[in-house]
């Protein structure tokens, strides 16, 4: 079994952004997200349970489960468990007010919310309905989903939803959930998962070492790889050699060393993203990109734009993989 | 423990159990690792423990050669002492890896010492099918095995650097989330399938037969009883899983525990911060304090009083006089400026937000600062170094 990713990135019905904590995957998804819309499509930008990072970028600080416009061509929701296990309930029994009575009882709703894996079934219940009726396929609302999701555990749960759904519900409604979800789940035409990392040792590694597992378990190839953050170029190796020869460190005041200091550490920042590269590259058998670190910690919707517009241009000059 | 140790210190020095909190990617493996270091360093017995996958723990630790056999304590000293001299000869550090899956397996064979039961549970088909379902949420499973290392009193302390959950309360809503999911009130419910349970009162059976058609039409009536009876065969480790859960919740709240908060600067780190700070508050969990990792530091010098400007004219001069043509070497001192004040804003940026975790610590808690580091660390004597630059930096107010 290998589903191996054909179409290119932002031609799928659904992106699913992961990655390790702290490699910006939110800033990452709604770049994703953004650039798909500078290309003309509806995109729908999903955030699974959290406090919302995304929605701060365009101005909003709150994220309800009902999606809200922030753009011509973009749209905003968050994804909660309590929510979609609700709109799980209404689809599979089809009596409101029945489904209301069980989200009020404490007891079985606690009950729920306790079953294992239940986050991570319900999201892909809930995705699943909302790309085949929203999506190319259903009324066209959304061209694309981005979905903003929890660090890459969730992940490796989420593709086994499926399997465990099938083997607990064997015969019955759910078994024919299963399928669906897992038609939907697996094929990368339609689906395409996005790992996120860093130009950073450990980052690079445990993603390689991640998606090795993912396809020895489920076969499953990613969409893409983004490196977030990667320092450009400030110096070039002959600068900081003239530097070397014409300034004596051991005379030198320390406003001058701080100079210095700051230029070799954004060089080596550089120079590690570089080196990395090909481990990358080497071992993964999806195209890369890469967005260039921004000198600032809060990033402005100017600078998501500028991020989108640069990952629009690297996916349009990608050449298949080998 | 003189009264000049700080708070992190004290903490390193007199609790049992000091459990790590934190999304991924703050560092939150190397402080562990670091913490550890420091009171096996101080003479304390230590365990160091981690959810697999390991790697980085080993990493820090100066082992990435090793293999860590899973739930089975690995010596880092005094077996690697020899890079950090002969007082570390005596001191003790153990590592460990936890394997969720098994540890769920050894778990619930705990709970089941009749073996017909065992043979019941295990080989349900429904518990196969979660089993790795509980594997991807191994908090409590964790919080279970740390309950039992830290009854055979093996170790003085034992430092926890929790699963990478996407959501701190995951981890400590773990106990009580699996009591919802398995206890008195499901079991009784699900021994009213028919064919399940025993004889029971036809009264209670009638009235049940509501929520029972739902359940079937929700799950489909054709494995309610699959379900119901993996649900009765824990009909009689009930008093024995509650007794555990609340020996999990007094560990929790031990007046020798403190969870350890680590985080990293910027927005969204420094929102989840507060959040943890309020999530331990609410639920009168002991909170130990902050570890800030990965603070940008100022480049040497000052940005007063045109200093800069004066610097970069002195690097042109230099470079000029050295044979760099009079552009070039003006375009690169212009360069070198910015480098320097991009680094200037990042670190004012992170200085800020360090300052709010203090204020936000305040008097009965740490804040203890690491700066970003160029590289991962890989061997022990940057590992203690690490340790020593946390401690410091607690005491400053």
């Amino acid at each position: 079994m290998t589903h191996r990713t054909t179409a290119s990135l932002l031609d799928h019905e659904v992106l699913l952004v992961t990655g390790k904590g702290g490699v910006g995957k939110s800033t990452v998804a709604a770049v994703t997200a953004r650039a798909a819309a500078q290309r003309g499509k509806n995109v729908l930008l999903v955030e699974y349970e959290s406090v919302s990072r995304a929605a701060p970028l365009f101005g909003r600080q709150e994220l309800g489960t009902k999606p809200v416009q922030v753009d011509d061509r973009l749209w905003l929701r968050g994804f909660e468990t309590t929510d979609s296990l609700e709109f799980f309930m209404l689809q599979q029994l089809k009596m409101r007010s029945v489904v209301k009575l069980v989200m009020r009882n404490k007891t079985v709703l606690g009950f729920f919310m306790a079953m294992p894996a239940i986050k991570s079934v319900t999201f892909l219940y809930h995705l699943w309905r909302l790309v085949e009726d929203h999506g190319p396929r259903g009324d066209g609302k959304f061209d694309l989903v981005v979905c903003d999701l929890p660090t890459t555990g969730f992940i490796m749960g989420l593709y086994g939803v499926p399997k465990m759904v099938q083997q607990i519900f064997h015969i019955g409604p759910l078994a024919r959930v299963a399928n669906g979800m897992g038609d939907f789940l697996y094929d990368t035409r339609r689906t395409g998962l996005v790992l996120v990392t860093l130009p950073e040792e450990m980052p690079v590694v445990e993603t390689v070492e991640f998606l090795d597992a993912l396809q020895d378990r489920y076969g499953v190839h990613p969409a893409a790889t983004i490196v977030n953050g990667v320092y450009p170029q400030l110096f070039g190796g002959d600068e900081l050699a003239a530097l070397d020869t014409s300034i004596d460190r051991s005379h030198a005041s320390d406003d001058v060393i701080g100079l210095l200091d700051a230029a070799l550490l954004l060089e080596g920042r550089h120079e590690r993203a570089r080196r990395l590269r090909p481990m990358l590259e080497g071992s993964l058998d999806c195209p890369t990109y890469e967005l260039p670190h921004l000198f600032a910690r809060q990033l402005p919707l100017a600078a998501v734009d500028k991020l989108a517009t640069a990952l629009n241009a690297a996916v349009s000059s990608a050449r298949e993989p080998a | 423990m003189t009264s000049s140790a700080n708070l992190l210190q004290r903490s390193l020095s007199e609790c049992g159990l000091l459990i790590c909190i934190g999304s991924g990617g703050v560092g939150k493996t190397t402080t562990s690792a670091s913490l550890a270091l420091q009171a096996a360093l101080a003479g304390r017995k230590t365990l160091v423990l981690t959810i697999d996958p390991a790697r980085r723990l080993l990493q820090a630790l100066g082992l990435q050669g090793a293999e860590l056999e899973p739930n089975t304590p690995l010596q880092v000293l005094p077996k690697m002492s020899g890079s950090l001299g002969a007082f570390a000869e005596s001191a003790r550090l153990d590592a460990m890896m936890l394997d969720p899956e098994r540890g769920a397996e050894e778990m619930v064979k705990r709970l089941l010492d009749d073996p017909n039961l065992h043979r019941e549970v295990l080989g349900n088909r429904i518990y196969r099918a979660l089993l790795p379902a509980l594997s991807a949420a191994p908090d409590y499973v964790a919080l279970e095995l740390i309950c039992d290392l830290h009854a055979t009193g093996a170790y003085d302390l034992i430092v926890l650097d929790t699963p990478p959950a996407h959501n701190t309360m995951d981890f400590l809503e773990a106990g009580s989330t699996f009591s919802s999911f398995i206890n008195e009130r499901v079991i009784k419910f699900f021994s009213l399938v028919p064919g399940v349970g025993g004889k029971s009162n036809s009264l209670l059976r009638r009235g049940s037969t509501v929520a029972m058609r739902l359940l079937g039409k929700l799950f489909g009536s054709e494995v309610l009883p699959d379900i119901a009876s993996f649900f009765y065969s824990f009909r009689d480790v009930m008093p024995r899983m509650k007794e555990r859960n609340n020996a999990t919740d007094a560990l929790m709240r031990s007046p020798k525990t403190r969870f350890v908060a680590v985080t990293a600067p910027g927005e969204t780190s420094l929102r989840e911060a507060h959040h943890m700070h309020g999530l331990l508050r609410d639920q009168r969990l002991p909170f130990g304090g902050f570890v800030v990792n990965r603070v940008v530091r100022p480049p040497r010098g000052t940005d007063e009083g045109g200093a800069r400007d004066a610097a970069a004219e002195s690097i042109r001069a230099a470079l000029a006089a050295h044979g760099t043509p009079a552009e070039a070497a003006a375009d690169l001192a212009e360069r070198l400026r910015q480098g320097a004040d991009h680094l200037d804003s990042m670190a004012a940026a992170d200085r800020a937000h360090v300052d709010d975790l203090r204020r936000l610590a305040g008097q009965g808690s740490f804040c203890a600062v690491a700066p970003q580091l160029e590289h991962d660390i890989h061997v022990l004597t940057e590992l203690q170094r690490l340790g020593a630059q946390l401690i410091d930096s607690a005491s400053r107010g």
